[in-house]
C-alpha cells in the first residue's frame, strides 16, 4: 500500500469540509483517497465502492482519525465485505471522538495552556508560547503518525489495538497534569493583571470575577462567561453614560 | 493603536486568515489560541507586551470553551489578532480594555461565521451528491479545496473587518481615564470568571479535582512571591 505519507499530511486537513450532515465523512475520503489508490489496478470495483464508503457520514477526534482511516483501508485491501466496514465506522465514532477529546481538548491543550500562562507570568514572554506550539506540534504530530500506522497494522482489530495502547493509560494522567497546570495558571495571571491596580481596582475587578462565575454557574449555558463579559461590558458604559 | 504600515496590515491580515483556518480546517496547530494568534500579531504590530496581554486575556474566555463534536463555539484567533493590534502602543491599563471588547464581539461574529461556512459546505456536498455516490475522486478532492478556500475567506474577511473597526475605534472614540481602567478592569475580571469555570468545570470530581486544587495552592504562593 502506497501514500501513506500523502494521507498523513491529508489528515491534518480532515476537517477540512466539516458540516452538520457528514461532519468528517468527505475529509475521511479525502484522507483516505493516497492509501485506496493501489485498489484502483488490483480491483478497481472494489476500488469505487471503497471510495464512497471512505467519505459516508463520520465524526470523530481530528487527531485520531488517522487509526479509522489507516484501519478502514486496512480492511478494504484484507477485501472485508461492505457491510462490514460500514458497521467498524460506525462503531469508531464514538470511542474514538471521547478517547480524542478528552486526551487533546480537555487534557492536552488547556494542559500545555496553563503551562504557558504561568510562564508567561513568571517571565518567559514569547517563548513561552514558542514552547506552547513546539511541545504540542510534537506531541500532535507522533499521535498521527502513531494512529495511522496502528489503523494501517491492524485492520478490523483496530479496537482491541486501541484498548491496549497508550491511550487509556495517559488520557487520566494528562488530566491531572492539565488540572494542575490551570489551577497554577488561574491566581498567576490574575495577579499579573491586578498588579499596581490598587486595592479598590482589585476588589471591584474580583468582585466582577465572583459575580460572572456564580451567575454563569447559575443560568447554566445560557450565559456563557462571554456573553456576561459583554453584559458586564454593556451596564459599565451605561453607568460611564449616565455619570456614575 | 500604532500607526500601521500597509505591508503591516497584509501581515496581519494574512496572520488572521491563518489562523481562522487553523480552528477546524488546517493544520489545527493551535495557531489559533488566543495566546498565539495574539502574541504574534502584537509582534508584527511593533508591540509584542500588548499582543501578550490580550492574548493571555482572551486565552482566559478560550479555557471556558470546549471544542468538542458539534458545538457551537466563538472564533478567537482572528479577534485576538484584531484585539492585539488595537492594543499596541497603549498602556495596557488604558487599552486592554477597549481592545478586549472589540475581541470578544469578534469572537462572537467569527462563531457565526463559522456557522455559515458549515451549511455552505453541507450544501455543496448536497450538490454533489452524485459524483460522491459514484466514487469519483475528483469530486471529494474539488469539495475539500473549495471549503478550505471558503474558510479562509472567512478569516481574511473577519480579520480585515477586525482591523477596520479597531482603525475606526482607535481614531474615533475618545475614552476618559475612568472608563478606559473601568472597561479593563471588568475584562480581566470577567476573564478570571472564564478562567475559574473552564478549570472547575473540566476538573469533574475525580483526581483532576485535587490536582487543580494544588495547582491554584501552588499559584497562590508563587502570586504572594512575586
Amino acid at each position: 500500500m502506497t501514500g501513506r505519507w500523502r494521507a498523513l499530511l491529508r489528515l491534518f486537513a480532515v476537517q477540512g469540509t466539516w458540516n452538520y450532515e457528514r461532519m468528517l465523512g468527505v475529509g475521511m475520503g479525502y484522507a483516505a483517497e493516497p492509501l485506496l489508490e493501489d485498489l484502483k489496478t488490483v480491483d478497481p470495483v472494489r476500488h469505487g465502492e471503497a471510495v464512497v464508503r471512505s467519505s459516508e457520514f463520520f465524526n470523530c477526534n481530528p487527531n485520531l482519525a488517522g487509526l479509522a482511516v489507516g484501519a478502514i483501508a486496512r480492511a478494504e485491501y484484507d477485501a472485508m465485505p461492505g457491510d462490514q466496514i460500514a458497521r467498524l465506522r460506525t462503531a469508531l465514532c464514538s470511542p474514538l471522538g471521547a478517547l480524542g477529546d478528552e486526551l487533546f481538548w480537555a487534557g492536552l491543550v488547556p494542559g500545555l495552556i496553563g503551562a504557558a500562562l504561568a510562564a508567561v507570568v513568571l517571565g518567559a514572554g514569547w517563548w513561552a508560547v514558542a514552547g506552547f506550539l513546539v511541545c504540542y506540534n510534537l506531541i500532535r504530530g507522533g499521535t498521527a503518525v502513531w494512529a495511522l500506522g496502528t489503523g494501517l497494522e491492524t485492520g478490523m482489530q483496530v479496537g482491541a489495538a486501541i484498548g491496549r495502547s497508550w491511550l487509556i493509560r495517559w488520557i487520566p494522567r494528562v488530566g491531572a497534569g492539565a488540572g494542575f497546570t490551570i489551577g497554577l495558571a488561574v491566581p498567576l495571571v490574575t495577579d499579573w493583571y491586578l498588579d499596581g491596580i490598587g486595592i479598590a481596582g482589585a476588589a471591584g475587578t474580583l468582585a466582577v470575577a465572583a459575580t460572572g462565575v456564580a451567575v454563569t454557574r447559575w443560568f447554566g449555558p445560557a450565559l456563557t462567561t462571554l456573553r456576561f463579559a459583554l453584559l458586564a461590558i454593556l451596564l459599565l458604559i451605561v453607568f460611564r453614560w449616565v455619570g456614575l | 493603536m500604532t500607526e500601521l504600515s500597509l505591508t503591516q496590515a497584509a501581515l496581519l491580515v494574512a496572520w488572521g486568515t491563518l489562523v481562522a483556518l487553523d480552528l477546524v480546517s488546517v493544520p489545527q496547530a493551535m495557531f489559533s489560541r488566543p495566546l498565539v494568534a495574539g502574541t504574534v500579531a502584537g509582534w508584527i504590530a511593533g508591540d509584542v507586551e500588548a499582543g501578550l496581554r490580550t492574548g493571555v486575556l482572551l486565552e482566559l474566555f478560550a479555557l471556558d470553551v470546549l471544542p468538542i463534536g458539534a458545538a457551537r463555539y466563538p472564533d478567537y484567533g482572528p479577534a485576538a489578532v484584531a484585539a492585539a493590534a488595537l492594543a499596541a502602543g497603549v498602556s495596557w491599563e488604558l487599552g486592554l480594555g477597549l481592545a478586549a471588547t472589540l475581541g470578544l464581539v469578534l469572537a462572537t461574529a467569527g462563531g457565526w461565521s463559522l456557522q455559515l461556512v458549515r451549511r455552505s459546505n453541507a450544501r455543496a456536498i448536497q450538490r454533489r451528491a452524485a459524483a460522491l455516490a459514484a466514487g469519483e475522486g475528483s469530486a471529494i478532492r474539488r469539495l475539500q479545496y473549495v471549503a478550505l478556500a471558503r474558510d479562509a475567506a472567512r478569516g481574511a474577511t473577519l480579520t480585515a473587518v477586525g482591523l477596520a473597526l479597531a482603525w475606526a475605534l482607535a481614531v474615533g472614540l475618545r475614552l476618559d481615564r475612568a472608563t478606559a481602567l473601568g472597561l479593563t478592569l471588568v475584562c480581566v475580571g470577567s476573564a478570571v470568571a472564564a478562567g475559574v469555570n473552564g478549570a472547575v468545570r473540566s476538573a469533574g470530581r475525580d483526581a483532576r479535582l485535587r490536582w487543580l486544587a494544588a495547582g491554584a495552592a501552588v499559584g497562590l504562593v508563587l502570586a504572594a512571591l512575586r
